[in-house]
């Protein structure tokens, strides 16, 4: 699919959203990538972002939150961030992109969880809103999370689970944090499929922030950061 | 009247003295007979031992064969674990992506330990309690074998952008799934679970599942010789349920908690056996009183439909659930009877 951006019956910023908003939900890529490196010719990658794919993605978000979510079109969103991420960051110019990048944070699943594919569109996502990421992969033990985040300097430890039972793992890495005294300044983010069907979970295990989706992630993030910087002002 | 009496009568449409209840407890099994799960879900014996456990515990109308799809991933190549609180999971796949199909081998059932254990369970479930207990196996369809084969990413990538690989891969596990279930069903299986993935509406568009799953789903179903239900997996299935409706050798209908069972009763007519009840979630951290009131809430929703087999929704019952909560599926069951 492309647009005609230029002519007079050129589509509206909106119309173009929602353009983005309807091939992602029918989960063609092509379509949307088509229509996003055509405004990108226009406009450039970082207003691509800017103005279209960001809130596009915020749009989606908040639309199939609920019972007509489906992992397909999340998977799709997903994929149409990362071939953009991509293809933005190849573009001559692109480390002219101003805005600073965010973290870095570290992410994994807990010891035992094998399940990827959330954790990595929660990473897409978050790389699409310029964070710094170090993404430890599946099963990782308690001790490797923290071990990272020190070694990195990351604020916030991202944990995904997929079934409760692994999310009950997520308690060891509460209890690590905890007893190494960095409760505060280090912040955990927990998430996953089981976090969605069991409200109440994310504090059960130890969490600081959850989010609805991987849509939602940034803003926990964005959140979970400040609170880190606060935590460690007051100690200081 | 006895469990197979029960099940039986239902499938003729004859009165029984009880509705039929069932929980997937194959877990379960282990925590009673204090089993490490190791042994539990490679010991065919230990595994049946389990479920004779739960029966004389609970005495559910169906038992269940082992459940644990990582077993089938396992059996393509991939790399297993076992868990100590829940089935064995999958922590690497055979295969990273589509293009490595052509070079991978089909696991012969009657030679690969895992498939093998699971049709060993099965048959000695089958010798011991089916002239009393129904026993039901559970495998998966065509189209949702690969996520287990190749991880759930790479086979999302190639069902959505990759369709003519995907219809390949999936056509290819035909025969591998005909030959499994109906290979259960003549081993004494009463009916054979198939979860549906990639025709379920919190997995997949309704597109795909219609112009993808569907006719592959029919084309497999159709080599059966005994009757399959459809499971929901854990979103609601009802979306999609037309699209599921007329499948060959549908026999029956395990639905969600938040699928309405009257629309599903509604949409399909009267002939399938729908299965509906409380979510494992709630036998896990609900009181007996709220498991025992939810059941008898689901009974008099279909006080009317003879052919409804009260089942938890979702997977298989936690490790922890409380017995009493499990216990308090039967009393409603039989209270709910004795009270007609």
């Amino acid at each position: 699919m492309s647009l005609e951006l230029c002519n007079e019956t050129a589509p509206t910023l909106a119309q173009v959203r929602q353009s983005l908003v309807s091939l992602i939900k029918q989960a063609d890529r092509a379509g949307a990538n088509a229509l996003l490196n055509s405004w990108a010719a226009h406009h450039g990658y970082e207003q691509v972002f800017k103005e279209l794919l960001e809130p596009a993605l915020i749009g989606i978000g908040e639309s199939i939150t609920g019972e007509k979510h489906t992992l397909a079109q999340a998977y799709v969103a997903a994929k149409v961030a990362e071939d953009m991420l991509t293809r933005a960051v190849n573009q001559p110019g692109a480390s002219d992109h101003d805005e600073p990048a965010k973290g870095p944070v570290v992410l994994g699943n807990p010891e035992g969880d094998f399940h990827a594919l959330g954790r990595r569109m929660v990473a897409t996502m978050l790389r699409s809103k310029g964070w710094l990421i170090h993404d430890l992969g599946n099963d990782v033990p308690a001790e490797e999370f923290i071990g990272q985040a020190l070694a990195t300097g990351a604020r916030i430890i991202g944990v995904s689970a997929m079934t409760m039972t692994t999310a009950q793992g997520i308690r060891a890495l509460r209890q690590e944090i905890d007893a190494r005294g960095l409760r505060g300044r280090i912040q955990l983010a927990v998430g996953g499929a089981v976090f969605l069907v069991m409200p109440g979970l994310a504090e059960d295990v130890g969490g600081d922030g959850t989010a609805s989706s991987m849509f939602a992630a940034p803003a926990l993030f964005d959140r979970l950061w400040q609170a880190s910087l606060q935590a460690e002002l007051s100690h200081a | 009247m006895h469990s197979a009496m029960r099940f039986a009568n239902l499938l003729r449409d004859q009165p029984t003295d009880r509705r039929l209840f069932t929980l997937v407890l194959s877990l379960y099994g282990a925590r009673l007979t204090a089993c490490p799960l190791d042994q539990h879900y490679t010991d065919p014996l230990a595994y049946a031992r389990g479920q004779s456990a739960v029966r004389e515990t609970f005495q559910p109308d169906v038992l269940f064969a082992p459940v644990a799809v990582a077993l089938i991933g396992a059996a393509f190549g991939g790399r297993l674990r076992y868990l100590t609180s829940n089935a064995p999971t999958l922590a690497q796949p055979a295969i990273e992506s589509a293009g490595e199909w052509q070079d991978l081998n089909i696991p012969d059932p009657e030679r690969q330990p895992h498939l093998v254990f699971v049709r060993e369970a099965l048959r000695r479930m089958v010798a011991e309690h089916r002239d009393q207990v129904p026993v039901a196996a559970l495998f998966l369809t065509p189209v949702d074998i690969p996520m287990l084969v190749m991880g759930m990413d790479a086979w999302m990538d190639t069902v959505l952008f990759d369709r003519p690989a995907a219809q390949r891969i999936a056509r290819s596990l035909i025969p591998f799934f005909v030959t499994m279930t109906n290979g259960y069903l003549d081993d004494g299986a009463a009916y054979v679970i198939l979860p549906c993935a990639f025709a379920s509406p919190g997995i997949v568009p309704r597109t795909i599942a219609e112009q993808f799953s569907r006719p592959i789903m029919a084309e497999a179903l159709a080599q059966l010789r005994g009757p399959v239900a459809l499971h929901h997996l854990d979103p609601p299935l009802l979306p999609h349920l037309d699209l599921l409706a007329d499948l060959p050798a549908v026999g029956g209908f395990s639905l969600a908690s938040a699928d309405s069972l009257s629309q599903a009763r509604t949409l399909l007519g009267r002939q399938p056996i729908l299965l509906g009840g409380p979510e494992v979630r709630l036998l896990r951290q609900g009181t007996s009183g709220e498991v025992e009131a939810t059941c008898r809430a689901v009974l008099e929703d279909r006080r009317d439909d003879p052919r409804f087999i009260l089942c938890n929704s979702g997977a298989d019952l936690w490790l922890d659930t409380p017995p009493e909560n499990i216990h308090a599926v039967r009393r409603a069951v039989e209270s709910w009877a004795s009270e007609r």
